[in-house]
């Protein structure tokens, strides 16, 4: 079973999403508000999978996304908005995400979708 | 000459003597001291009557001539001689004097026979008494009275000797007749003074030759009648002589009458008076008279005109003799050719008048100067005026229109009396200045004539004793200059007052002048210092003297225009933006000069600037006003429809599995979903409030109110506004409520719009703690960009502890 850190500064959604994930198999390790927690629960947690918000208060998910990439093992990472792919054009791919999933349509399927 | 007159006279006594001795030693005639006494008196009448005549004119051969006659009647004397070949040619040779007394008179009194009609005349009086005489004695045997025989008889001929008289009579006819004529021609031509000469030889040689002729006529009738008129004849013959004595008496006395001439001319009065008195000694009353004038190179007549010598002198009949005196010709007398005749009585008459005509020729050089002068006077424009030391007109020259009085009632008239009494002070004051100090006084005065004012300039000079005035009228002159100076502010005026720059620079640029308006943005006053400069040096802020110098001077170069925008200097060491501009311009001396134009466009500027900004701003709050709402959404309505759209697929998920777990979730969600709906309510709202739109400010503003934490009073029209300004006045009350709400600490806010004077005025008062920093906000900020777009104004009240008062004025018609 996979283990997924869950990183995105609202309380509901990651409640929320821990929620879907979790009844949909997975293994949620951990949460974290913002970039910053979110690179120090990595390093803590080593998660196979970082479901990674883009707006975040401290830095967005694209640098984060960078950040962790530039360790050696680092974990697969999807992110996630409430916009759509489109309004973020290539900076998706270039950061060295696995994919995205849009809020709206989170599920483990998704989830799985992009990590296969 | 004298040698001449002794061998005459000599030759004279010694005919004489001869005749004498003929005569009286005659033995056939009888009456040989009469024809001795004859002998004396005609013949030495005429002799010496020559000599006279050939001494007064040496080149005329009328004395000669005269001369001759006396010896060729003496050679008559031969026939008293007995010896026949003498006898014979003495009685040919008595006729001779008659022929040389014809020749003698027609040639008088020039000397010199003229016309073939004299010619003629004269050829056949000498054929006459000669040839004729001899032809008939070739057939005539008869001599007179114990006379010798004559040697030249031929043969006795009765028609011969017809023929000789036929010949005689003819001839002597045409002779008298002829010369008569001519006599009677020549008198009738003569002139008065002519006719003085010819009168004594031509009536006693007239009385001659008319006894000539009866005796010659009265011997076909009785020789002894005959004889009788031959006596005439000598009588009249002898007095030939004498009248021409008496005539040569005549000019002596004439000459005499010179002395009266001397003293009439003392008296004459002028020119003209002159001459009659010149014209009566020498009795030619055509005689003319001329002064030379040397200075103009003239001869004037006794009418003070131009006298045409040449023409008078070329006339038929006249001479002139030239009047000298001291070695220089002052006159001519053009006078009749005959008084040639009386030389030495012209000659001393000319003498006698030389000192007249010299004073009388000074006195006309001096009438001609006056009436130059006259006429330069009369040319000139100027009145003039003399004036005795009481300001009396004595003399004025000029036009009637220009006195303030008639001529008649000018003269004589003191100054005071005709003049104001200032004018006329200032006249006799400068009169008298004039005539004490001999200096030239000038001034001006003004006289009112026919009702108009005039102006004067006067100039006195001292002449003698009096003074000359000449004034100069310069009313016109005075009224031009009046106009051009008028003009001359006029331009000055608008040009100083015009709220464009001016100032004049040459090529090299100098400042020539420049306006007030320059003068109170520079702060640098137009004299003297400043005209020195050069034009970028005074005007020009330093950072730009150079490139505006670069270019003045290369349009200056081309005499081009050109328009420049820099930063000039301004009074206080401030700087002000100028668009300027210049043109080439004549100035009014003819110098290419430049006039530099500029209107400072500081304040404008700095309103493109503000305008600019404020759009800038306008634009970036549109831009911030989205992003608020782009972020109020993703982070609000979004969110929540995020988590409600997860929540349901996990109610859904735990339906059949977990029916209360999804139930709970189903609540949480549609809680959820109200949050939603609320939030994009108030978004919407913040967008655009649509109670504004549907009902118009009052409800907006009752809305907004409502809303509000603390009280609001609203008092606003219910009338709509044109909607950019509902909106406006919308937008203020709603950020000056967040203002009150945020910072004001106040208990309660008014909020009052009213239409004022064509502006829509919305005013936000609050009675909270002030001190807010009125355009120190973005939101403060961008309402007055919002108020400006509409070309209103907002304005913030905030003094500390007095509250604050918000106030829009939005144009609104």
């Amino acid at each position: 079973m996979a283990t997924v850190l869950i990183v995105d500064d609202h309380p509901s959604f990651r409640a929320t999403a821990r929620a879907i994930l979790e009844a949909d198999g997975f293994d949620v390790v951990g949460e974290a508000a913002d970039g910053g927690s979110a690179v120090e629960a990595v390093h803590a947690l080593h998660p196979d999978v970082v479901l990674l918000d883009v707006q975040l208060p401290d830095m967005d998910g694209f640098a984060v996304a960078s950040h962790l990439g530039q360790n050696g093992h680092a974990p697969r990472i999807v992110l996630t908005s409430s916009r759509d792919a489109a309004d973020f054009g290539p900076l998706i791919a270039q950061c060295g995400a696995l994919g995205f999933v849009p809020k709206g349509e989170l599920s483990g399927t998704a989830l799985r979708a992009v990590l296969r | 000459m004298r040698t001449r007159i002794f061998a005459v006279l000599i030759l004279g006594l010694v005919s004489t003597a001869g005749a004498l001795y003929l005569t009286l030693s005659s033995d056939h005639e009888q009456n040989p001291a009469f024809i001795a006494a004859v002998y004396l008196v005609i013949v030495w009448a005429f002799i010496i009557t020559g000599l006279l005549a050939w001494v007064r004119r040496p080149s005329n051969k009328f004395g000669p001539l005269m001369a001759t006659v006396g010896f060729a009647f003496m050679l008559g004397a031969l026939s008293e001689s007995s010896n026949a070949y003498v006898f014979n040619i003495g009685d040919i040779l008595g006729g001779l004097g008659i022929a040389v007394f014809v020749h003698a008179l027609l040639a008088f009194p020039r000397g010199y026979l003229e016309t073939k009609l004299v010619y003629a005349i004269v050829g056949t009086a000498y054929a006459l008494v000669l040839g004729v005489a001899a032809f008939y004695n070739l057939f005539n045997s008869d001599t007179c009275e114990g006379c010798p025989r004559n040697i030249f008889f031929v043969t006795d001929s009765s028609v011969g000797r017809m023929v000789a008289g036929v010949l005689a009579v003819a001839g002597a006819g045409f002779v008298l007749l002829g010369t008569a004529a001519v006599l009677y021609r020549r008198w009738r031509a003569a002139s008065p003074p002519l006719r003085r000469t010819l009168a004594p030889i031509f009536i006693t040689s007239a009385a001659t030759l008319f006894f000539i002729g009866l005796a010659i006529a009265v011997s076909f009738v009785s020789s002894e009648a005959s004889d009788v008129v031959w006596w005439f004849v000598l009588f009249a013959f002898a007095m030939v002589p004498l009248a021409f004595l008496a005539g040569l008496l005549q000019l002596r006395l004439a000459r005499a009458s010179v002395a009266t001439l001397v003293v009439e001319l003392l008296s004459a009065d002028g020119l003209q008076e002159l001459r009659d008195a010149i014209a009566g000694t020498l009795h030619d009353p055509d005689l003319e008279l001329a002064v030379w004038l040397p200075e103009t190179y003239e001869w004037i007549g006794c009418d003070g005109a131009l006298f045409d010598l040449g023409a008078a002198a070329a006339e038929e009949g006249k001479t002139t003799t030239f009047v000298e005196h001291e070695g220089e010709v002052v006159a001519t007398i053009v006078h009749d050719a005959a008084l040639e005749e009386e030389h030495d009585l012209v000659e001393a008459v000319s003498a006698a008048a030389s000192l007249s005509l010299a004073r009388e020729r000074t006195v006309q050089a001096l009438k001609q100067s006056e009436s130059r002068y006259r006429a330069l006077l009369d040319a000139a424009p100027d009145l003039m005026f003399r004036f005795d030391r009481d300001g009396t007109y004595l003399d004025f020259n000029g036009h009637p229109e220009d006195l303030v009085s008639s001529p008649e009632q000018l003269l004589g008239s003191r100054a005071h009396d005709v003049l104001p009494a200032d004018v006329a002070d200032k006249i006799v004051n400068g009169v008298r200045e004039a005539i004490d100090t001999g200096r030239l006084v000038t001034g001006d005065y003004r006289v009112v004539i026919d009702g108009a004012e005039r102006d004067f300039e006067a100039r006195i000079v001292k002449d003698g004793e009096e003074a000359i005035l000449i004034a100069r009228e310069f009313t016109e002159l005075k009224r031009l200059n009046a106009q051009l100076e008028r003009e001359r502010d006029y331009i000055r005026t608008v040009v100083d007052n015009a709220p464009s720059l001016f100032c004049m620079i040459d090529p090299e640029g100098r400042i020539l002048r420049y306006n007030q308006t320059l003068e109170q943005l520079s702060g640098v006053t137009d004299d003297s210092q400043a005209r020195e400069r050069r034009f970028w040096d005074v005007f020009i802020v330093p950072e730009e003297a150079e490139e505006v110098e670069r270019e003045l001077l290369s349009l200056a170069a081309e005499g081009a225009a050109g328009e420049h925008e820099n930063h000039w200097r301004a009074a206080g060491g401030g700087q002000a933006v100028v668009a300027w501009s210049t043109t080439p311009l004549l100035d009014e001396h003819g110098r290419p000069n430049f006039l530099i134009s500029g209107m400072e466009i500081t304040e404008r500027k700095r309103q493109e600037e503000e305008l600019r900004r404020s759009r800038a701003r306008l634009v970036q709050a549109g831009d911030a006003e989205r992003r608020r709402l782009e972020r109020n959404l993703h982070d609000g309505a979004q969110q929540r429809l995020v988590s409600l759209s997860l929540a349901l697929r996990l109610a859904q998920a735990k339906l059949n599995t977990d029916p209360g777990e999804a139930g709970k979730l189903l609540g949480s969600a549609s809680e959820e979903l109200a949050q939603a709906l609320e939030e994009l309510r108030e978004l919407a709202r913040g967008i655009h409030p649509a109670i504004l739109s549907d009902r118009g400010l009052s409800a907006a503003l009752e809305a907004l109110a409502g809303r509000a934490p603390l009280p609001v009073e609203v008092r606003a029209p219910d009338e709509r506004l044109p909607p950019p300004v509902e909106a406006a006045a919308y937008y203020v009350v709603s950020e000056a409520l967040t203002n009150v709400a945020k910072y004001a600490q106040a208990s309660n806010v008014d909020i009052r719009v009213e239409r004022l004077n064509g502006h829509a005025v919305v005013e936000v008062a609050d009675n909270g703690v002030g001190g807010a920093d009125p355009l120190g906000g973005s939101g403060l900020r961008g309402l007055a960009d919002r108020v400006e777009a509409l070309d209103g104004r907002l304005q913030v009240q905030s003094a500390p502890g007095r509250g604050t008062v918000v106030r829009a004025e939005i144009p609104c018609a």
